[in-house]
């Protein structure tokens, strides 16, 4: 039986990528960031998860409002790179498990979730930034892209993410093979990128947020939409798929590392956790 | 109350509902045309060219002939795709935010906190 071994959240940014791709690791402004990536690596390093499963949302690389899916779920072996408008990274496909994706797909509809089934799927900085936080020049694992829809209202709620993460456990947990699996959330933290309130941030927010993700997601998951977009920003309300991966982790949690930071225009925050099972 | 986002308005923000969608339709169709190269290319050659083959209406047209990054949000436009317009002309974010908050792009960087010393680091 596959199981989950542990869970990941974390921003995503497209400055993340840019500092990345520029070797910016050293820079003042970049330096925190790098820093506090450094415990999570060293984790997974010891970790070595055999899939990682990604929720995440797509910016309008490979989904448009043509057609906007509230949930699509990528279903190859391989996911390659979407050209977010400038050009594409010098970074190779990313791994996928074609086998684990059908079987995914058929649990979580017998679950009642109905995600679009993607055998193309472009992947973006939603998934793409965060590859320094995982390791210094490859993929440690296959990824199962899962994107939804926080972009074009009306969007899931909360409480379908927490849902959504208890979905995924049932998935992993009935995939007849041993593998150890990784769950791993993006977006946010608080951040607005439009309109007079551009450039918006409230780490204490955040960082409740944090807290509050740990030792009561509960109280997340009854906060409305406007509640998150208030607090932090219109577009932090994204943080609201942090709560499938800690969902999916079970009641209890063992926090491995924490870390936040907020130079720019996006809280970049960052927590590891483990389950304890009951 | 509902969970899911019903219209109360938010200080200076523009939520992306379904209307906003519906209204800017043919904006963000076009910035996200520019995801592939040629047509990047082809918007760079004759930008209004371009934009009457991806029929915009000439006050759609005059808003990205002006960069009016706030102009067009008003009128639809969603800041995932229009960055895109934004990375064709060559402007990035930061200059796009500078311009909807009505600052030059230095006094706007003056508001950051990496350039003022003061982020905000927590480590737990």
């Amino acid at each position: 039986m596959a199981r989950i071994v542990g869970g990941i959240g974390c921003s995503h940014a497209p400055s993340i990528a840019h500092s990345f791709d520029r070797g910016l690791q050293k820079d003042p402004m970049w330096a925190p960031l790098y820093d506090g990536y450094a415990p999570a690596k060293a984790w997974l390093d010891k970790l070595r998860p055999d899939l990682i499963v990604a929720v995440y949302n797509d910016h309008m690389n490979r989904f448009f409002f043509d057609a906007y899916p509230t949930f699509a779920l990528g279903v190859s072996d391989k996911h390659p790179q979407a050209d977010e408008g400038w050009g594409k990274r010098d970074l190779p496909d990313l791994p996928g498990d074609a086998e684990f994706s059908w079987h995914m797909a058929q649990s979580l509809v017998e679950d009642e979730f109905d995600p679009t089934i993607c055998q193309e799927m472009p992947v973006d900085h939603g998934i793409l930034s965060i590859l320094p936080l995982l390791t210094d020049n490859r993929w440690p694992a296959p990824l199962i892209p899962l994107a939804a829809n926080v972009i074009q209202h009306p969007l899931p709620t909360p409480k379908r993410f927490f849902h959504l993460g208890q979905a995924i456990r049932r998935a992993v947990e009935s995939y007849p093979k041993d593998l150890r699996v990784l769950v791993v959330s993006t977006g946010g933290m608080s951040h607005q990128l439009h309109g007079d309130r551009f450039g918006f941030m409230n780490p204490d927010w955040d960082n409740e947020f944090l807290d509050l993700l740990e030792s009561d997601p509960q109280a997340l998951v009854k906060l409305r939409h406007h509640d998150y977009m208030e607090r932090g920003g219109a577009e932090s309300v994204e943080m609201i798929m942090w709560l499938a991966m800690r969902s999916a982790l079970g009641d209890k949690v063992r926090r491995i590392h924490r870390h936040y930071y907020a130079p720019m225009l996006t809280g970049y925050g960052l927590i590891v956790l483990e389950g304890v099972d009951a | 109350m509902a969970a899911t986002y019903r219209d109360t308005p938010i200080a200076g923000t523009t939520v992306f509902t379904g209307a906003r969608s519906r209204q800017g339709y043919r904006i963000n169709k076009f910035a996200m045309s520019l995801t592939k190269e040629a047509n990047r290319d082809a918007f760079r050659a004759d930008e209004r060219g371009y934009m009457k083959s991806c029929e915009l209406t000439d006050a759609e047209m005059d808003l990205v002939a002006k960069r009016d990054w706030k102009g067009l949000v008003a009128a639809g436009g969603n800041i995932y795709v229009l960055i895109k317009v934004g990375g064709a002309v060559g402007q990035n974010l930061l200059q796009m935010g500078a311009q909807m908050r009505g600052q030059s792009f230095d006094e706007f960087m003056q508001t950051r906190p990496g350039k003022q010393g003061s982020a905000v680091e927590r480590k737990q």
